[in-house]
């Protein structure tokens, strides 16, 4: 390790730093840009097996070359920018909807000293880049000047803000107890508790106490991603593909990159606050970042599961359950919380 | 981490923890009420603004009182400041019963709620003693008053008038809170009376300072709506129902009085040559353009609205001769002259606009100067009312109004602005044209209908009794007088 | 401390430089025949009846406000949930520090409870 530091000092001089941070952020982004390619794969694998098909099967071995296939196809697709579309916008949008869903990436800590930056204010990051998201959908709608781009990038943005309250509380909440906005803080915190002394880690991770949160703020994930069964944005039966009906091409795909990595990052948040990120469930197990691999690809199977089998939701059973199931839920459960912290009962010391 | 903590006394804030808490009640259980004439709402909300009463005159104290690590002020000024607030709105909202349950449109629940918090506006302003504090205060005060100006949802000239108040409302806002934080750049503190001790004892920036100060006295103006930052008055007078029109031109002047004797005179007295000009060219253009231009007004409520503007004008005087070249003597008396002016000033309008309710009915505004005709005709007893208030508000003895302008002359006279004090009189002599139009238009000119004034027996005695305290107060003004003096003497030194 | 945030203004970048390359690399490589048609909005074969920027419901209004209210009470929020540990440890302000957010959550489920009541939150 000193010695490629001072092997890359030697050539970069001092722009080495910025260099080295380069190739950490590559070295972050180039698998997650593999996780999402792959995600896809997954995605029509799980499905289909859970429809008793079998999946792609066709581009190389087990179809496993399915999505470089996808990719290069898109690739030669043509951009076709509607004659009525803000060209300018209309371009900018997708970008706009990629960019927060990496750059979030940038505090994930993998393990307690493998994170880019590891700044005190980690968990605020999040949530203000989480919320950048949705302006590339209200801009991609607005831009393409169609009437179903229109009204999908309208309900998407209404949905994303609506669930976004009932996250924000969740977190809040992980907050209280944690006592910290680090997200290697929150981890940590999590390996404490009366079952961490007996060896059984996790049962003293946040999902046991906090059961109801944790619950909101993963449906509230996929809500916030369009997922299904949340997908009425861009349901195909109804208004075509929702806000990006005029999108093709590369352009398409961006938009595409976006939803799965928001997904994974989704599911890597998940993992983090209320699974006890890379720290092993049982005592005896060394710690490590396969743990936070395992937990996040388990928690991607529901995102895959939820769409093989809920039928979608009406848009106002939708709106019905955020505003008025899970942002009272989440109230009452932060009162919970506040006075279970204050009573003799507290398990967070 | 948190050992050294000392909770703040709530004591000092009572009655607006008590309004805050009673809003809050009111708008959920007016979400049960059906009737229409939601008598319920009503009545609890003006047992809630006399239980703040009670509570703000059962924790009176001659001393003052900081509370929230300085941020609340509790002082004599503050009390009875309060107390008129109270019996402002009060009156305020039983006068405007009857005419909002004429027209179908306007939300009845949700006119007292907003009522209610817009007086917890007025009451947080009245007791800031800090930058945030009284931003607080005036936003909560003033986004009421947009939506209440709106809640005729079905005139389009309320909502234009709300749009216009809004709008200028939040520019006043934002040149407000940038003089506060160029005040604060000079300074560093955000506490009224910390500012004023660091002006007192520290060389500040004088450039920042005035700077902030020029700010601060233009989103103060905006606020009171002295030329030229009077452009909303008339519209929003003239759009708003008549009982939003009676609830802006009535309670809020207080609460304007208050803050500007917070900022101007607790903050910024150091400074008082840098303002003082500025009020001047305010008060003199307020006085001169508020009057003349009343004239050509043929609207009551945009002739009022004028008439507003003149009298906040007058009502600047009093501060701006508090103290002029270091020399305090006369300050203590400036001061109490200038909040005698804003209380009877208060009192008059609301006999005012109390009255031009009383002969507006469903699907009629009687907001025109025509609508007054022959008005002795119909119902002497009334006529003798709006006939005391315009003579009021013309400065003519023996009424109250009359005594207003006095004391505040006296006070300019006494600073030695003797150019002042005659154009004053110059402009009220002007102004007292249009009010005795009305006295006019009252008796010697023939009815265009006949039929007497009708209403609630309860609100008829009300009005008379608010006409007859203007008269009588004229013939007493003392006891009033020397009030606004004690509670200025106790809170300013 | 300010040299910890660098590395997030480079991901920054290289997010949007990922987002900006496949477009670029798309219209570079991929062919580009425009017609009328073609660049028509979709509206299922038929010709676009009207403009797309045209009125909207009113409760995205609605329900925009109401998620600035709360989420500016739970920007509000974050900086007391991250000292609540210290709060519930220290004698003075264990109650205090408690009651006073509980006050300042219930005023805005009052009004929350008044918007649900008068069919702000209702979808028909």
């Amino acid at each position: 390790m000193d010695t490629l530091m001072q092997f890359g000092t030697g050539v970069f001089g001092t722009a080495w730093p910025a260099v080295w941070t380069l190739i950490k952020i590559v070295l972050i982004v180039a698998p997650l840009m593999l996780g999402v390619a792959y995600l896809t794969y997954a995605e029509r694998k799980v499905i289909g097996y859970m429809q008793v098909r079998i999946g792609p099967n066709r581009v190389g071995p087990l179809g496993l070359l399915q999505p470089i296939a996808d990719g290069v196809k898109l690739l030669l697709k043509e951009i076709v920018v509607p004659s009525g579309a803000n060209r300018f916008l209309f371009v900018i949008a997708p970008m706009l909807s990629l960019a927060p869903a990496l750059a979030a990436w940038a505090v994930v800590p993998f393990t307690d000293t493998l994170v880019l930056a590891d700044i005190d204010a980690s968990l605020l990051y999040i949530l203000a880049i989480g919320s950048m998201g949705v302006y590339g959908v209200v801009l991609a709608g607005w831009a393409s000047n169609s009437k179903y781009a229109f009204l999908g990038a309208m309900r998407a943005a209404a949905q994303i803000v609506s669930y976004e309250i009932a996250m924000g509380f969740a977190l809040v909440v992980v907050l209280m107890v944690s006592g910290s906005l680090n997200l290697v803080d929150i981890v940590q915190s999590q390996q404490k508790g009366t079952f961490a002394d007996m060896g059984l880690n996790f049962l003293s991770w946040n999902w046991l106490p906090l059961l109801p949160l944790f619950v909101v703020y993963f449906i509230s994930g996929v809500a916030e991603t369009n997922r299904a069964p949340f997908d009425v944005a861009e349901g195909e039966s109804e208004i075509v593909a929702g806000f990006h009906v005029d999108y093709s091409g590369m352009a398409f795909a961006v938009f595409f990159l976006a939803e799965y990595a928001e997904m994974i990052l989704i599911a890597t948040l998940t993992s983090l606050l209320f699974l006890g990120g890379w720290s092993s469930p049982v005592a005896f197990l060394p710690d490590g970042i396969v743990w936070l691999l395992a937990k996040i690809c388990f928690m991607l199977l529901f995102f895959l599961w939820f769409r093989a089998t809920f039928p979608r939701y009406r848009y106002d059973h939708i709106m019905r359950l955020g505003w008025k199931v899970f942002i009272p839920l989440t109230v009452v459960w932060l009162f919970v919380v506040g006075i279970w912290m204050m009573s003799p009962l507290n398990i967070w010391k | 981490m948190f050992n050294d903590f000392v909770a703040p006394s709530l004591y000092p804030a009572a009655p607006e923890i008590f309004l805050l808490f009673m809003a809050c009640v009111i708008l959920l259980v007016d979400l049960g009420v059906k009737s229409p004439r939601r008598t319920l709402t009503f009545v609890l909300t003006q047992l809630t603004l006399l239980g703040c009463a009670a509570i703000t005159l059962l924790t009176s104290n001659t001393e003052v009182v900081y509370t929230f690590s300085g941020m609340f002020v509790d002082d004599m000024m503050a009390d009875l400041l309060k107390l008129l607030v109270y019996g402002a709105v009060m009156l305020a909202l039983f006068y405007s019963r009857e005419y909002i349950q004429d027209r179908q449109a306007i939300p009845k629940g949700e006119y007292f709620v907003l009522a209610l918090l817009a007086t917890l506006g007025m009451l947080v302003m009245i007791s800031a003693n800090h930058f945030l504090t009284l931003y607080l205060g005036l936003e909560m005060m003033s986004l009421s008053l947009y939506a209440m100006v709106a809640l005729n949802r079905e005139s389009a000239i309320s909502t234009e008038a709300a749009m216009k108040y809004f709008i200028l409302g939040a520019l006043a806002s934002g040149l407000l809170l940038y003089g506060m934080s160029m005040i604060y750049g000079a300074t560093g503190s955000l506490e009224i009376t910390e500012v004023g001790e660091r002006l007192y004892t520290y060389s500040v920036d004088k450039s920042v300072l005035v700077f902030g100060i020029v700010f601060l006295v233009a989103g103060l103006a905006f606020k009171l709506g002295v030329v030229p930052f009077h452009m909303w008055v008339p519209d929003v007078y003239h759009g708003a129902p008549t009982s939003v029109t009676l609830f802006i031109a009535a309670a809020p002047k207080l609460a304007a009085f208050a803050i500007v004797m917070r900022l101007l005179v607790s903050g910024l007295i150091t400074q008082a040559a840098d303002w003082q000009g500025m009020l001047i060219v305010l008060s003199v253009l307020s006085m001169g353009i508020g009057n003349l231009v009343a004239i050509a007004q043929t609207n009551i409520k945009r002739m009022l609205a004028y008439s507003a503007i003149s009298h906040m004008g007058f009502m600047l005087l009093g501060i701006v001769t508090g103290v002029v070249g270091g020399d305090a003597r006369f300050a203590l008396n400036a001061y109490s002259s200038a909040m005698f002016y804003v209380v009877t000033y208060v009192l008059t309008t609301l006999a005012g606009f109390g009255l031009i309710m009383m002969l507006t009915r469903a699907g009629f505004e009687s907001d025109e100067l025509d609508d007054f005709k022959g008005l002795n005709k119909r119902s002497p007893w009334f006529a003798a009312m709006m006939m005391f208030v315009m003579l009021s508000m013309a400065g003519i003895p023996f009424f109250v109004g009359f005594f207003a302008k006095f004391s505040v002359l006296q006070a300019v006279v006494a600073a030695g602005y003797y150019w002042l004090a005659v154009a004053a009189v110059l402009f009220s002599l002007v102004g007292a044209f249009y009010y005795l139009r009305v006295v006019k238009l009252m008796y010697f000119d023939e009815p265009k209908i006949q039929e007497p004034i009708e209403g609630p027996l309860f609100i008829k005695v009300l009005v008379s009794a608010n006409g007859l305290a203007v008269a009588a107060l004229g013939l007493f003004p003392q006891f009033l007088m020397s009030l606004c003096a004690y509670a200025l003497m106790r809170s300013l030194t | 401390m300010l040299e910890n945030y660098f590395p997030i203004l480079m991901f920054i970048l290289v997010g949007l430089a990922i987002g900006v390359l496949p477009v670029l690399m798309g219209w570079l490589l991929a062919p580009s025949r425009p017609d009328s048609e073609k660049l028509s909005p979709y509206e299922c074969g038929f010709e676009a009846f009207e403009d797309a920027r045209m009125k909207f419901d009113v409760r995205y209004y609605l329900i925009a406000i109401i998620f600035i209210l709360f989420d500016l009470e739970i920007a509000f929020l974050f900086p007391w949930a991250t000292v609540f540990k210290d709060i519930v440890a220290s004698e003075p302000m264990r109650f205090f520090g408690f009651i006073e957010v509980a006050i300042f959550l219930t005023i805005i489920l009052v009004g929350d409870a008044y918007a649900w009541a008068k069919g702000a939150l209702d979808w028909e």
